[in-house]
């Protein structure tokens, strides 16, 4: 704060105290009449004198009858529904004030503690620490040649510290609503955007509030904005002559605390470039797993745990169309690109209603719209992969093309380690994305996006793996009217890999396996009021799994061929839910989702004995089903229930409850993630995957968002977890359900997050203590696990922490850390050997009983930017950074093998030395 | 499937190990060590002595596992007819009586140990017997492209009613010294001498045999019909020398029950190499005999009643590589001539060889030079094939 506080009004001369007594009492009525008039008669009528501009009353016309009134009183309604205040001094002088209150006293503590100025004061509202609202001219000349506006009246009595700007942004050569405009709060890290419509609304601190505007095409305005009190402002923005380079919109700077969802992540990719890179990637995904309640298995793992969920319960969408395996080279990159990705929202608590079909998440990964304006693109220059994005427009300013790369050339790493056998591998992927956006009109727009990624690699000279996603989407946005928009969007996603195995022998194989899904989805928004913001719509998507088939690869091969029939299955659901404002505190938020799934022929499905174990024994028949034939249907109702409650403008509390069900189920008989784990879907035998989850949390940000703090609670638990026999044959087995069980989860913790989202240092340090446990239990011993109690998953991993810091030297060079540490995994590991049938085994324990070493990891990078001239052709930025600085020797797995007659015990660790890595990035 | 399983372990954790991980061996600690009673019982529809075995577990670092003595075995059958056995060695008990198990018959068996702790199996009957068909053998070319021997077996089921086989083998081979001579080196016990005398025993052709120590499964549940064809046992390299002059091999094919065999079939799963590499989830695997008093005590092994049947064939490395080289002996064969004394006369070297049993006598080293001593002899076994088998010619062989 300045020093030098100016007042508005000077109140210097004028006398304190006034004889309340004086006031006299009159009768008066007037209807529809000028303000002029009004006083003229009160005038007349007593002695009182009015001083006021007349500017200010022009056009102003009160009503009201009064009969022996107080003039003050009187004057107090008669002014109630314009900008005008009033103050009546000793002289029964009364002055008229435009938007100001006059205090004619000091707040107590202003000259300290020692006069106690406003003991015999009139009888208005202690002021206590609501003190008037004194305008500060911080910086004289930033002021200077800004318009100055002055909205709502000032009223003693209202104690709210923020109010409510709303208004519409125009364009002045044509009245045209200007949509996405940023609308910018200096200093204080408010913003917001205008919607479509060029509407917008803000919260805003009373008093002095400096408002910039930013926009493509448009001219940046500052305005001072005096606010007294709830209040419209209606911008006129001119065109600006050179369209802005880079626009940075943080409309969602308080969404952390505003928002009725718990347990949503925003990971934007502009924020995540100074995070150390493994490899020069940078990484959503990857990304992610620093923040609580997403974990991985280990370095090398793909797939995601989402608080204590299991892999397989992810949603991830890019352009709402399904990627199932997002990872490249056994999870070590992700298959996202992050140059076209715009942003990934995930959602690891409350889910909306409009998603469904996983339990313990949605990654919503949207990729950037193609600039309409101009040719751009972005590329960067990695040892092992590069990227390019490159963005045009095909109709100026109504559609844009985007177009983006990866590809990896490992191949040569391979070939310059010292080992024979690696020497011969090669190792490749690569991923294509492309979206095209096209406005149409105001009222229509459609965007398309295709997809594909695929890895191959080949380790020895006699076989080849592959897998690759395929994906399209597209989407059409329609607004009906101004309250009532809605998308159609249709998508597909194809997954499916390969074995080719071509040795000198006679078995010879090509393996395949491929699922394939097609979506139908309308989702429809209507902005009933203030109050009531609703969301419909309905889904319906086609399963078709190819569940394995395995043919002889050439002549000479002794295979036999094997096909394990098509799988198909129809999953629907209808939503709605409605964005409930029931007063300016509360928040919530109810969706519903009834979710319908049928399984379809054609099918041959096997009937085993009740209350017996699954196997060939208990088989009791096989039913066929034709094509299309509904074979078993399981759905149900699934609520999606969240509240926020302010405790404070920026101090919020929030809870949820919220169900699924998950019809596709992974197989797997491996402890964590590997590339043969197949897909099956709910059939005769295998039910539907539950799941239950409550959470609560607390959010508060501090210095107007500078900081966020948020600690979260939740308590899920899952039923018919689809889980497996020890030592099951998983792949290419037709009778599935004799070598899976069912079984129950449990998952709770508490995540804490403290960010800072500015400043010299930013980043954030999270900390979580989750569990996950997992009950197996049957009455047939070989269906039962740990003797059918909770045992931990294989991925609780009760402490994690982890850290990012940024540190911005200068605006060009910046220094990041990145810190994880978290408790070893658990792993089933023997307890000793034995003999049995001429043979010696290893003697396991209980599942999981055992952990892996605890997990610690530092990577550290140095970034420079290139230098900011917007004139420049490309703007770089150099990334220099070291993995696991530490060399921590983190062990992934821990397993036994008989050599020789003796068990020999291995561990196997991933990046056990530092891997410094040199990435190129530049902008055009 | 067993090589589709190895194929793909090659493919993928190959490539997971090769580029981005290290494997590093570790000593594991056993300091969670569990003492576990084991029960290996395996009872046959052969009129015979049945046996069963009771051990502990044991560490890693140690040789063994420890027999469990002093227990009171029994059989029960069809609950009233309880067959006694009785510790023949340590850990061994054998019934008293031969006996066979029944079809239609139910048995439990019950192991009271000295400590007095109870143990007892769920009750399992005979399958239905399944005849093997055939055993024979077959020259191939194996899955790893390697040339050599394959045992077969067919075996086929009308019933249908038993589709899980496991098999069981001991092989016997005949051994020929390749080196042998009729004389022997004895050591004087004088200034290192030796003295050359005549071998008073049989030692130039012996026989030896192995015993499967795999689980080798099969199963016919995904077949049209119950029959096991060309089902591959065992696979010898043509480089084994135990192919090279006859063989004989008997095979036991069991026929187990549904439970029984999906035991065996796990077991097997997580204790073969490739599934260990792959993380396959491994676990404890509930067998069919449970404590009485704790049902959360750990027992490990099978009671398995099953239904049996054997057949030997024999064959000579002739039959399948007509006029082609043996195979390489065990070890190689080369002749040297050691000093009797050491240069500098501080030891005896001949001698010592003679009385460690390292070598064998191969002939009279005519005119050594001034580093070799007077004979030639041969490492032990290619002189003498009793370190490898036993000189007497089993019963049941015929040439």
């Amino acid at each position: 704060m300045k020093k030098s506080l100016q007042f508005i009004m000077l109140l210097v001369g004028m006398q304190l105290g006034m004889a309340q007594d004086a006031i006299p009492r009159i009768s008066v009525s007037f209807t529809n009449v000028e303000v002029l008039e009004a006083l003229n008669t009160i005038e007349e009528k007593t002695n009182y004198r009015f001083y006021y501009l007349e500017e200010w009353l022009e056009d102003v016309r009160v009503t009201g009858s009064y009969e022996n009134m107080q003039v003050s009183l009187i004057l107090d309604d008669l002014f109630k529904d314009t900008v005008l205040n009033f103050y009546i001094d000793a002289n029964n002088n009364i002055f008229l004030l435009q938007n100001n209150q006059i205090y004619d006293a000091l707040p107590d503590d202003f000259f300290g503690e020692e006069e106690q100025l406003a003991d015999d004061g009139p009888s208005y509202e202690d002021l206590e620490d609501l003190g008037p609202l004194f305008v500060t001219d911080e910086d004289s000349g930033v002021s200077r040649g800004m318009p100055v506006v002055k909205i709502g009246k000032e009223n003693r009595n209202n104690r709210q510290r923020t109010f409510t700007l709303s208004g519409k942004v125009t364009n002045l050569r044509n009245g045209q609503p200007i949509p996405d405009l940023a609308i910018l709060v200096e200093g204080q890290d408010i913003g917001t955007s205008t919607n479509s419509n060029g509407n917008y609304s803000l919260q805003l601190p009373v008093g002095e509030n400096i408002i910039r505007t930013q926009g493509l095409g448009i001219q940046d305005s500052r305005t001072k904005i005096i606010l007294y009190n709830n209040g419209t402002y209606n911008f006129d923005l001119s065109e600006s002559v050179q369209a802005l380079d880079e626009v940075v919109v943080q409309g969602n700077l308080d969404r952390n605390v505003e928002t009725a969802l718990t347990g949503v992540t925003l990971i934007e990719v502009e924020k995540i470039k100074n995070i150390p890179l493994v490899l020069g990637e940078r990484d959503i995904l990857k990304a992610a797993v620093t923040l609580p309640g997403i974990t991985t298995a280990g370095e090398g793992s793909a797939g995601y745990n989402v608080r204590g969920g299991r892999t397989d319960q992810n949603l991830i969408l890019l352009d709402n169309g399904v990627i199932y395996n997002p990872s490249h080279f056994f999870g070590i990159f992700s298959a996202i690109n992050p140059f076209s990705t715009g942003t990934a929202e995930i959602y690891k608590g409350n889910i909306p209603a409009e998603f469904g079909g996983r339990l313990s998440s949605v990654f919503d990964i949207t990729t950037k719209d193609g600039n309409t304006q101009k040719f751009s693109g972005e590329a960067s220059i990695g040892p092992v992969t590069s990227n390019i994005v490159l963005e045009t427009p095909i109709v100026k300013d109504k559609s844009a093309l985007l177009v983006g790369g990866r590809a990896t050339y490992s191949d040569w790493i391979l070939r310059t380690l010292d080992d024979e056998q690696l020497n011969n591998s090669t190792a490749s992927f690569f991923d294509v994305v492309a979206k095209y956006n096209h406005t149409i009109d105001d009222k229509n727009e459609i965007k398309a996006t295709g997809y594909f990624s695929r890895d191959k690699f080949s380790i020895t000279s006699d076989s080849i793996f592959d897998y690759s996603n395929r994906l399209v989407s597209l989407k059409w946005d329609h607004k009906f009217s101004e309250k009532t928009t809605g998308s159609v969007i249709l998508s597909n996603s194809e997954y499916k890999f390969g074995i080719e195995f071509d040795g000198e022998s006679n078995d010879d194989f090509d393996l395949g396996y491929k699922n394939n899904e097609t979506e139908v989805k309308l989702k429809m928004k209507y902005l009933h009021s203030d109050k009531h913001k609703f969301d419909f719509g309905l889904s319906s998507k086609l399963y078709v799994v190819n569940p394995g088939d395995i043919v002889p690869l050439g002549a000479e091969s002794d295979v036999t061929s094997l096909v394990i029939p098509e799988e198909r299955g129809l999953e629907s659901a209808i939503f709605a839910s409605d964005s409930y404002e029931v007063n300016d505190k509360l928040l919530i938020d109810v969706g519903l989702r009834y979710s319908f799934y049928a399984a379809l022929g054609a099918s041959s499905q096997r009937i085993y004995q009740d209350n017996a174990p699954r196997n060939s024994g208990t088989l009791v028949e096989t039913q066929d089903f034709d094509k299309n034939e509904v074979i078993e249907t399981y759905g149900g109702p699934e609520a999606r229930i969240s509240a926020r409650y302010f405790l404070a403008p920026d101090f919020s509390v929030k809870a949820s409850l919220n169900n699924a069900y998950q019809y596709i189920h992974t197989l797997s008989s491996n402890t964590t993630v590997s590339p043969t784990d197949t897909w099956k879907l709910s059939d005769l035998n295998i039910e539907p995957q539950e799941a239950y989850q409550a959470s609560l949390g607390f959010y508060k940000n501090f210095e107007g968002n500078k900081y966020e703090l948020s600690l979260e609670g939740y308590y899920k638990q899952q039923k018919n977890l689809l889980d497996y026999k020890v030592g099951a044959q998983l792949l290419l087995n037709e009778a599935i359900e004799t070598e899976v069980i069912q079984g129950d989860g449990k998952a709770y913790g508490i995540e804490f997050l403290m960010k800072k989202n500015e400043g010299k240092l930013n980043g954030w340090i999270g900390y979580t203590y989750s569990r996950s446990f997992v009950k197996l239990d049957s009455p047939f011993g070989e269906e039962r696990v740990n003797n059918g109690e909770f045992f931990p998953s294989n991925f609780d991993k009760p402490h994690d922490i982890s850290m990012v810091a940024n540190y911005k030297f200068t605006r060009r060079f910046s220094a990041s850390a990145n810190f994880v540490y978290q408790t070893g995994r658990p792993v089933t590991f023997p307890i000793g050997s034995f003999s049995f049938n001429n043979s010696e085994f290893v003697f396991y324990s209980d599942r999981n009983k055992f952990r892996i070493p605890d997990y610690y990891r530092l990577d550290l990078s140095f970034n420079m930017e290139g230098n900011h001239k917007i004139k420049k052709f490309a703007h770089s930025f150099w990334s220099f950074s070291i993995y696991n600085v530490l060399g921590r020797n983190n062990p992934y797995s821990v397993f036994f093998v008989t050599e020789d007659g003796d068990i020999k015990a291995f561990q196997s660790s991933i990046f056990a030395i530092p891997v410094p890595t040199i990435t190129y990035n530049f902008k055009f | 499937m067993r090589s589709l399983a190895r194929s793909i372990w090659i493919v993928l954790v190959g490539g997971s190990i090769g580029f981005t991980s290290c494997i590093d061996p570790f000593d594991a600690e056993t300091g969670e060590f569990v003492s576990a009673i084991v029960i290996d019982a395996t009872i046959t529809n052969e009129n015979e002595h049945q046996t069963v075995y009771l051990s502990r577990t044991y560490k890693f670092e140690e040789e063994g596992p420890e027999a469990v003595s002093g227990a009171q075995v029994t059989i029960v059958e069809n609950g009233t007819n309880t067959i006694i056995f009785t510790e023949m060695e340590d850990g061994e008990y054998r019934s008293q009586q031969p006996f066979a198990a029944q079809p239609g018959s139910s048995y439990v068996l019950n192991v009271q140990t000295a400590e007095g702790n109870f143990y007892e199996s769920q009750s399992a009957s005979l399958p239905d017997a399944v005849a093997l068909e055939s055993v024979y053998a077959d020259r191939i070319t194996s899955d790893l492209g390697k040339d050599g021997i394959a045992i077969f077996v067919d075996s086929f089921d009308a019933s249908g009613n038993s589709p899980n086989f496991r098999y069981e083998f001991q092989e016997t081979y005949k051994i020929i010294a390749p080196q042998w001579n009729a004389f022997d080196l004895l050591s004087t016990g004088i200034e290192c001498g030796v003295d050359i005398i005549p071998k008073t025993v049989q030692n130039q052709i012996c026989f030896a045999s192995n015993v499967s120590n795999d689980i080798i499964l099969a199963n016919t549940a995904s077949l049209d019909e119950n029959r096991v064809q060309r089902f591959m046992v065992r696979f010898m390299d043509r480089s084994n020398y135990i192919i090279s002059h006859r063989y004989s091999i008997e095979v036991t094919q069991y026929t187990q029950s549904d439970e029984a065999a999906a035991y065996f079939s796990a077991l097997d799963q997580f204790s073969s190499t490739e599934s260990i590499f792959s993380e396959s989830q491994p676990g404890f695997l509930v067998g069919n005999v449970f404590s009485r008093e704790d049902t959360d005590e750990k027992v490990l092994g099978y009671f398995d009643v099953s239904a049996v049947d054997r057949q030997r064939i024999f064959f000579n490395y002739s039959d399948f590589f007509e006029g082609e080289d043996l195979p390489p002996y065990v070890n190689p064969c080369r002749t040297i001539a050691p000093m009797l004394i050491s240069q500098g006369g501080a030891r005896c070297i001949l001698s010592a060889l003679v009385d460690a049993g390292q070598v064998s006598y191969f002939d009279v080293n005519a005119d050594p030079p001034f580093e070799e001593g007077p004979y030639l002899v041969v490492p032990r076994e290619c002189g003498d094939c009793t370190v490898l088998g036993s000189n007497e010619t089993p019963d049941f062989w015929s040439e």
